[in-house]
């Protein structure tokens, strides 16, 4: 009796299944969205979150994409990949396999890019990752691409930079050791200061969550550098300043992107004003299409959007460009995801918030870094650019 | 100001140590004692989860309870802040040695340690303690709460993992039971980890910092005060 | 008599072997007829992870949902099981239990290879739990049977990882860090099985780190002492430039596929179970037990300290191993203190001293963490509050000190007989 009941109900269930609407199958275009919303980083997989609901809320409200002739809506997919590695392969591969989207854009930082990247380019699927700097990510995956320029390109700049600004010799550099991308552009701007004669008189570290940097730079103080250069995010920078400013040091402080968030001022105040720190885009002063995004995201998020938000904006935009390009959708995946990456990597010059950009044959953009300067009233203020 | 935040922070994080126990650790007090630290494990990434999703992701800058003064004696730099700080905790702690060596509850709680079984026997309220012990703990991890963030004004979710896993180490390196002792394993960490950056390669810092815990608990299997475990000590 | 005794008892009492036959049979029909029966039912794709995902991000689609697991995998699975069930019972009989088992374990490795197959997210999926298989029944051992609170799974999991990939790398890649490839890239297969050992065994030795002051100390010391091994392996892969610092290291070739993970979770698993009966095992329950009364009736403690030890580490490398070939980039971040955290949640979640116990608790664990990945940031607070329950409610874990029987697989009960 029991057992003839769950069959009745089990069968009752299915068959509301088989009756129930019909889903019209709407010309529909899925994008995967790989992002840290939990785990070491999760500001970065907000904010980049947030610019792909208004990118999705804009081609939306104007119709969808016009492809082909035919309109198509896009829905955005967001998986958490938890600051994890075989989490962001595991999103991905579920976002490429079961979800069926067309492309990805992401992972961030490159501890989940690289692994992402992985994936993508063996399941074919072209992925954007907006932010992650690694060389490594882009190297021989010609299915993988990037918003942001890369580390070695960064770490040259600020090396010149800080020579011509200042007419210093000796610089100190503070950074984290367990953290792949601070460690990085260190070593990067380690090579670009030897190359334009500058001398790294101190090379210290910490670890990763570390908030005390009184030996270090007690180190750096004593060693005789005229500048210090920190690639460090933004919530440890004003810790590293304050203490910096508390042992007595009164020389220029020079920061690289990981600086530019909104965040970085409310967590600082005056200490941080004065530096400088290179950066893809300067929201103070911003003009055009840049200046609507600022006003946008703020009136709708309720804050400043920092350089994550922009490329991630940037990202969805130069995919939105592939597909167009592409000239048409034919429903089989396999070839529209090719498609799309051909398209991807044919475009010459694009022109975005973050700047103008070109692609070479690895799939990094060619484009330029902006320096800016804090002003006084806790803005990021363009103070010039710097081009490969 | 300062005060008021201090006293009320530890009340609030007593009340939160004695709820934490109710749920996550009373229900386990005869299972095996290592799922206790699975469910306190749990509980740690249920409040940082929490505090994401209410608060949101941004970090959050604490107020300047203080000004900062800067004093230099002759080549050291200090600030108020620091000075503040180091006194206060060694003010907690003596008060904290004093109440577990000296009152009666302390020697309960000493007592449990030892025999936890036998307790109830000799008219011990074993929940009143073991509620007044997480009270008092959590009430402390709060105060320390409040004055590291003096001191590193930057607050984010995650931000107690790392001291957390270090203040175990520590008090486990002073030896279990002994509070003179865990102040010494604190010190000693934080004395190799500065020094270790002052001195050598800062990027060898953790290297040898954990090689010198681990070093020094081969040699001293029960840390620097610790007495070694009761043969029924129930595991 | 228990709940799932209960349960158990109101499924009909057909054999394991025909069950397995019926869910090979099930995930055939999938692999056939599966996206026609997707487009009948109104369904936008094959549901993932059996349609649990998708009750998070479309609960709108459950219906379509439920009326697909039934037509895909229950009524052929049920049907063809209860079609076989009398004729498996007769064959079985005849058959050594030997013999039973390697049909068993065939039929299995049959099903996860169809369902696993279908595509990658699946494929994923079934060689991460492999390695999660291998790192809690190995850790097991350590924390179960000999009673310690080792937290250094991640570190030796790092010390395999790291060892196997600069092997494969330099052998079978052409890569920037150690050059032209070695050996033909033919060989890697083959060469595979012993790289892994390789890394086993290198873990193995770094485990003498945390074994040798385990002479002398336990509890809450040797748990510091496991966690300073992750702090010192984490910052020496750090400074380790030449395999990337923390920048991480990558290209391993993906030759853990999932034949060899199955083989190794295996063999991982038969190892425990057999340590863990034998006269060897049952010293090392006597050390947890009691160290002195051990020593006195002739068990040499350190050496089974040293045993468990070194097996706990040589298999948590080898998993290390396996999952830098699925992942194909490692990096120290990677075996930090939440990788251990992860593990010990998904061992006491099972419960100690069980074989059985470290199996579910990771299916469980693994499974539920991919199921709830629609939720984002909530999963983070549903999965703690569930682990806690299910400690509050079974504080010695789902298997704690037992072990599952199933119906008809030839088994002994092995370990602390438990309550």
């Amino acid at each position: 009796m029991r057992k003839s009941g769950w069959v009745v109900g089990l069968v009752l269930l299915s068959a509301i299944g088989v009756a129930g609407v019909p889903l019209t199958v709407a010309q529909v275009i899925t994008i995967g969205h790989v992002a840290p919303l939990t785990g070491d980083i999760p500001k970065v997989g907000e904010e980049g979150k947030f610019a792909l609901e208004m990118w999705v809320e804009d081609v939306n409200q104007a119709g969808g994409l016009l492809v082909g002739g035919k309109r198509y809506r896009v829905r955005v997919i967001h998986e958490d990949n938890e600051s994890k590695a075989e989490s962001a392969a595991a999103a991905t591969t579920k976002l490429i396999t079961e979800d069926k989207v067309l492309a990805i854009i992401g992972a961030y930082a490159s501890k989940q890019a690289i692994p992402a990247g992985v994936v993508a380019n063996r399941l074919q699927t072209p992925m954007i990752s907006p932010w992650s700097t690694n060389p490594r990510t882009t190297k021989d995956r010609p299915w993988v691409f990037r918003a942001a320029f890369l580390d070695d390109f960064q770490g040259r700049v600020l090396a010149k930079f800080i020579k011509d600004e200042f007419q210093v010799r000796k610089v100190a550099v503070l950074y984290d050791v367990a953290s792949d991308y601070p460690k990085g552009l260190a070593e990067f701007f380690r090579q670009g200061a030897a190359e334009v004669g500058l001398e790294v008189v101190a090379f210290e570290s910490f670890t990763t969550k570390d908030r005390d940097f009184s030996a270090q730079l007690t180190k750096i103080k004593n060693s005789g550098a005229e500048l210090l250069f920190t690639p460090q995010y933004y919530d440890e920078v004003p810790l590293i300043v304050k203490q910096a400013h508390q042992l007595g040091w009164t020389k220029p402080i020079v920061g690289s992107d990981s600086w530019g968030s909104p965040e970085l001022m409310k967590l600082c105040g005056d200490d941080c004003v004065g530096s400088f720190f290179s950066t893809h885009w300067a929201v103070a002063g911003a003009k055009g299409a840049a200046k609507a995004f600022i006003e946008r995201f703020q009136k709708r998020y309720g804050y400043v959007p920092g350089d994550v938000a922009a490329l991630a904006w940037d990202s969805a935009h130069l995919l939105q460009q592939a597909i167009l390009d592409c000239g048409q959708l034919t429903g089989n995946l396999a070839q529209d995801r090719k498609c799309v990456r051909d398209a991807l990597a044919s475009i010459k010059t694009y022109q975005g918030i973050t700047g103008a950009m070109r692609f070479n044959e690895e799939g990094d953009p060619i484009k330029c870094a902006v320096i800016v300067r804090i002003n006084a009233q806790h803005e990021f203020e363009f103070y010039k650019s710097a081009c490969p | 100001m300062f005060l008021l935040t201090l006293v009320v922070t530890m009340l609030l994080t007593a009340v939160i140590g004695v709820l934490v126990e109710r749920v996550a650790y009373r229900p386990l007090r005869d299972a095996p004692r290592a799922s206790a630290a699975i469910t306190g494990l749990m509980v740690g990434i249920f409040l940082e989860t929490a505090n994401l999703a209410l608060l949101g992701a941004s970090r959050k800058t604490f107020p300047t309870l203080l000004e900062d003064t800067v004093y230099r004696l002759g080549g050291v730099i200090l600030t108020n802040v620091k000075v503040m700080i180091v006194g206060l905790a060694l003010l907690l702690m003596w008060a904290l040695h004093l109440l577990v060596q000296k009152t009666k509850l302390g020697m309960a709680m000493r007592a449990m340690s030892v025999d936890y079984a036998i307790l109830p026997l000799m008219g011990v309220p074993v929940n009143t303690v073991i509620v007044l012990t997480f009270a008092l703990g959590s009430a402390l991890a709060g105060a320390a709460g409040v004055l590291f963030s003096m001191a590193y004004p930057v607050l984010e979710p995650y931000m107690g993992l790392l001291i957390g896993w270090k203040a175990f180490v520590a008090a486990i390196l002073g030896g279990r039971g002994s509070i003179p002792g865990a102040v010494l394993g604190g010190f000693i960490l934080g004395f190799i980890e500065i020094f270790v950056a002052a001195l050598f390669v800062s990027t060898l810092r953790d290297l040898i910092a954990y090689s010198v815990v681990l070093l020094i608990l081969t040699y001293r299997p029960y840390g620097l005060f610790g007495e070694p475990y009761s043969a029924r000590l129930r595991l | 008599m228990t709940w799932w005794q209960r349960a158990g008892q109101r499924l009909p009492a057909w054999p394991l072997l025909a069950w397995l036959a019926g869910a090979l049979v099930a995930a055939v029909v999938e692999r056939a007829v599966g996206l026609h029966v997707v487009h009948a039912l109104g369904l936008p794709t094959l549901p993932s992870m059996f349609g649990l995902s998708s009750v998070f991000a479309e609960p709108g689609l459950m219906p379509h949902t439920l009326a697909y697991l039934l037509l895909v995998y229950l009524l052929p699975a049920g049907g063809v099981a209860a079609l076989l069930a009398p004729w498996v019972r007769r064959s079985l009989v005849r058959l050594s239990p030997r013999l039973a088992l390697l049909v068993h374990l065939g039929v299995l490795y049959a099903v996860f290879h169809v369902w696993g197959h279908t595509d990658d997210y699946r494929l994923l999926v079934l060689r991460l739990l492999g390695i999660g298989i291998i790192l809690t029944t190995s850790l097991n051992l350590v924390n179960g049977w000999m009673g310690e609170f080792s937290v250094s799974v991640a570190g030796f999991m790092a010390v395999g990882a790291y060892v196997s990939s600069v092997l494969t790398v330099w052998g079978f890649v052409d890569d920037d860090v150690f050059g032209p490839a070695v050996l033909p890239a033919v060989l890697a297969p083959f060469a595979f099985p012993l790289v892994l050992v390789l890394g086993g065994v290198a873990a193995a030795l770094s485990a003498l780190l945390v074994a040798v002051p385990s002479f002398r100390t336990r509890g809450d010391y040797l748990a510091i002492i496991s966690l300073a091994y992750v702090f010192i392996v984490k910052s020496a892969l750090e400074n380790a430039e030449f395999i990337g610092g923390p920048r991480g290291f990558m290209n391993q070739p993906t030759l853990a596929s999932l034949p060899v993970v199955f083989v190794w979770t295996l063999l991982c698993v038969a190892t425990i179970a057999l340590y863990v009966t034998s006269t060897y095992g049952k010293a090392t329950s006597a050390v947890r037990d009691n160290e002195s009364a051990a020593e006195a009736v002739t068990v040499d403690t350190r050496r089974v300290k040293v045993v468990a030890f070194l097996t706990h580490a040589f298999w948590s490398g080898i998993a290390g191993g396996l999952y830098a070939h699925v992942i194909g980039y490692i990096n120290p971040s990677n075996f930090g203190l939440i990788k251990s955290a992860e593990v010990l949640a998904m061992l006491y979640l099972g419960g100690l001293s069980s074989v059985s116990g470290s199996v579910l608790g990771t299916v469980l664990f693994q499974l539920l963490s991919e199921v709830l990945r629609p939720l984002k940031l909530v999963k983070w607070l549903v999965i703690p509050v569930l682990l806690i329950l299910v400690m509050v409610f079974r504080p010695r874990g789902l298997f704690g000190f037992r072990e599952l029987r199933l119906p008809f697989v030839p088994a002994r009960p092995y370990g602390a007989a438990g309550d």
